[in-house]
């Protein structure tokens, strides 16, 4: 048993998070320029999970996690899970289903989407060029469509797993980005002659953030080991680390905007970012109570 | 990173089952310290003589000298078994006996550790007095040197087990007029000395675990001193972290049965239908898992490292209240049974009210954010 990173690993992680901190930093994040798709797949990011490259799912979620810390595009998740279970290269959009229509996220250029359809996972091509309008998060396009007629199941049950997994990494980055950006903060902002990170109101708020965000880091380790190791409660712990995932990443996201004060709340700030991107991946294969209770 | 076990190491699991299947005493542990001395001590006796005492211990003092991811191992298979809590041996075995293998003098270990292992021996902490609370550094008792002895005026509180202890960890002033973490030391103090009276205190739930501690010109020798004169508060730091480090072994597993008890109950008295409450059962059960997730890679980080990350605090404060998550979670499926309790009874209301420790003893949860904020995230301190 060893849930610390090797030093493979760390290497990886560190040039990833360098990688991101110099192309694509959090605060670009609502505005992303038109070419970082083409950067993210110059440099391998889209391919990495394609079977030829043998990374293991322990590592990608510690990629994932950092890619997730910089508010990556979402893309990146549905791609890599193609890459992974389907043999198609090149990007695929994330879909999410709803009654009468299907939102695609992050569909600009895409020429597949690729979501959670029932109980299983499906591809389905794209025809032509969406018409994408910003959603919610604002680094994420958004578009509509009717339901397709003919979707692709992907056979394997795994497939599924893998895209709840890795959207788990990226909240996880998602919380850690928030608790850094507060902590951040409360060392630097002054008011009754103190950084307010000296009030123990606010500390308590930050060491929560902490927590939460060590909590979910913990179990995304146990969970991709377990999916490795093809454990029979592989899906339990995923959607565990699921679960504890979205919510630090939520609730982090909240506690950021208080420690920021008035101007947490201001578009111009930051903190706002990454609330709006925990709102959107909570709802990416959410983690059922029914799955989190079953025998 | 991955959680498969060595073959050496799924054999030494295979050997603490066994072991502990056909031993696990089918009596029950008496819940009132008074009452449960004889049974601890002769629990601890029999897992020395079988060799499960001390497992990462040094052998030559009795330990077995083993790694301590065999440690762990043996602790989730000894609450799997639902072997009897360690009770009066607590402090002893986990931290007075690794404070003094870290700082005791050679002749100190020789004598005191073999003691503790066999359970001859019963350890108190003598830490927390009625002024130095959450403010630790705030200890008034204190210690005049006379000769080769220290003589002792003053007085502890909270202190588990003293009336069934032999020996306490007791932090004092040893220097006259130093302030806060100066001028502290931390000695080995018979508790049968003359001039120190023990005053058992009960508890809400009925229970009478622990007492005052009085000290009138009590004599101490020098040579007691651990870790040399003044250096208490370094001492006292490390023995806080064995305390905090280590108990979470064990609650990880009894929680991880304990949220399967308690699903198991809310789906025979319907309850689960509420969601609210499947809920929060699916919720804590995430929760749990992640404390062994939590539990392995901190423990990953001392064998990698040699020395436990900065998360202790993190496990020790997530686990405090998820058991008490778990606790209120009892209470309410009972419904209005929690009426029917009787002072001192073995029940999920016992355990509820015992559980109100979790987040005040060894540090409360507020200490412990102040100090996840202040180590781990590097917010001013602000005390
Ligand atoms: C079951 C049990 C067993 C114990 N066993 C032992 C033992 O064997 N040996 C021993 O030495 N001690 C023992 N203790 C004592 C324990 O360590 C103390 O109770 C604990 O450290 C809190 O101190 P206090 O009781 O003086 O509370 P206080 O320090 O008075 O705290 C009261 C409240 O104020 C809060 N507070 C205090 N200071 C701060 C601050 N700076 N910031 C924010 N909040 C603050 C606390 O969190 C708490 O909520 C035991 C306690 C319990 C409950």
């Amino acid at each position: 048993m060893d849930l610390t990173p090797n030093d493979e690993q760390i290497a990886l992680q560190t040039a990833t998070a360098d990688w991101c901190s110099d192309h694509m930093p959090l605060v670009g994040a609502r505005s992303r320029s038109a070419g970082l798709w083409q950067q993210l797949d110059t440099m391998g990011w889209t391919g990495m999970t394609a079977p030829e490259m043998g990374l293991d799912h322990a590592t990608e979620t510690l990629l994932f996690a950092e890619l997730g810390r910089f508010l990556a595009p979402v893309a990146l998740l549905s791609t890599a899970v193609a890459a992974r279970w389907t043999g198609a290269a090149g990007k695929a959009a994330l879909a999410l289903p709803a009654q009468e229509h299907v939102r695609i996220l992050d569909g600009v250029e895409a020429s597949r989407a690729l979501g959670a359809f029932g109980d299983g996972l499906a591809c389905f091509p794209l025809a032509g060029q969406l018409s994408s309008t910003s959603s919610l998060d604002q680094s994420t396009p958004l578009a509509r469509i009717v339901c397709p007629a003919e979707i692709e199941p992907v056979d394997d049950p795994r497939a599924l797993l893998h895209l709840q997994l890795l959207t788990a990494a990226y909240a996880v980055g998602c919380a850690d980005a928030a608790r850094d950006m507060a902590a951040d903060y409360a060392k630097l902002r002054q008011q009754f002659d103190r950084p307010i990170g000296w009030f123990q109101a606010l500390k308590h708020l930050c060491s929560d953030m902490a927590v939460r965000a060590a909590v979910a880091r913990s179990q995304l380790y146990y969970a991709a080991c377990a999916l490795d190791a093809d454990d029979i409660d592989a899906a339990f712990h995923i959607a565990a680390a699921k679960r504890l995932a979205d919510q630090a990443a939520l609730d982090n996201g909240r506690a950021n905007i208080q420690v920021h004060g008035g101007i947490g709340m201001t578009d111009e700030a930051h903190p706002h970012l990454c609330l709006k991107r925990a709102h959107l991946l909570q709802f990416i294969v959410p983690a059922e109570t029914a799955a989190l209770l079953a025998a | 990173m991955d959680i498969g076990s060595s073959p050496e190491e799924m054999r030494f699991r295979e050997e603490c089952r066994e072991w502990l299947h056909a031993n696990v005493p089918a009596e029950k542990r008496p819940l009132d310290a008074a009452d449960a001395i004889d049974f601890d001590k002769a629990w601890q006796r029999r897992l020395f003589d079988a060799g499960w005492a001390g497992i990462n211990w040094p052998t030559d003092y009795g330990g077995r000298g083993l790694s301590i991811v065999q440690q762990v191992i043996w602790l989730e298979e000894y609450a799997k078994a639902h072997a009897p809590w360690i009770g009066a041996n607590f402090v002893g075995i986990n931290h007075g006996g690794p404070t003094l293998i870290l700082n005791a003098s050679e002749e100190q270990k020789a004598y005191h550790l073999p003691r503790i292992l066999k359970g001859e021996a019963i350890w108190c902490q003598g830490f927390s007095e009625p002024g130095a609370g959450s403010d630790l550094a705030g200890i008034k008792t204190r210690g005049r040197i006379e000769g080769d002895e220290l003589v002792v005026n003053g007085s502890k509180i909270w202190t588990s087990f003293a009336h069934v202890a032999d020996w306490q960890e007791l932090v004092l002033r040893t220097e006259e007029g130093s302030l806060r973490h100066k001028g502290l030391s931390w000695v080995i103090c018979d508790i049968h000395a003359p001039g120190i009276t023990v005053r058992p205190i009960r508890k809400m739930s009925g229970l009478t675990e622990f007492a005052e501690v009085f000290y009138d010109d009590v004599r101490i020798p020098l040579a007691n001193v651990v870790g040399g004169l003044g250096n208490g508060w370094k001492v006292a730091m490390s023995t806080l972290s064995f305390e905090r480090g280590t108990g979470f072994i064990a609650d990880q597993v009894k929680q991880s049965q304990e949220i399967e008890e308690l699903i198991a109950k809310a789906r025979a008295n319907g309850m689960i239908k509420d969601d609210r409450i499947a809920d929060q059962l699916a919720q804590m059960r995430a929760e749990v898992a992640a404390v062994r997730a939590m539990t392995y890679r901190n423990i990953s980080e001392v064998v990698r490292t040699g020395q436990p990350g900065p998360e202790a605090s993190v496990i020790r404060l997530f686990t405090s209240e998820l058991g008490q998550r778990l606790e209120r979670m009892a209470v309410l499926l009972m419904g209005e049974d929690i009426i029917d309790f009787a002072y001192g009874s073995d029940d999920a209301v016992g355990d509820y009210l015992r559980g109100f420790a979790a987040t005040i003893a060894g540090g409360t949860a507020q200490i412990q954010r102040d100090i996840i904020g202040e180590r781990l995230l590097g917010l001013p301190k602000s005390r």
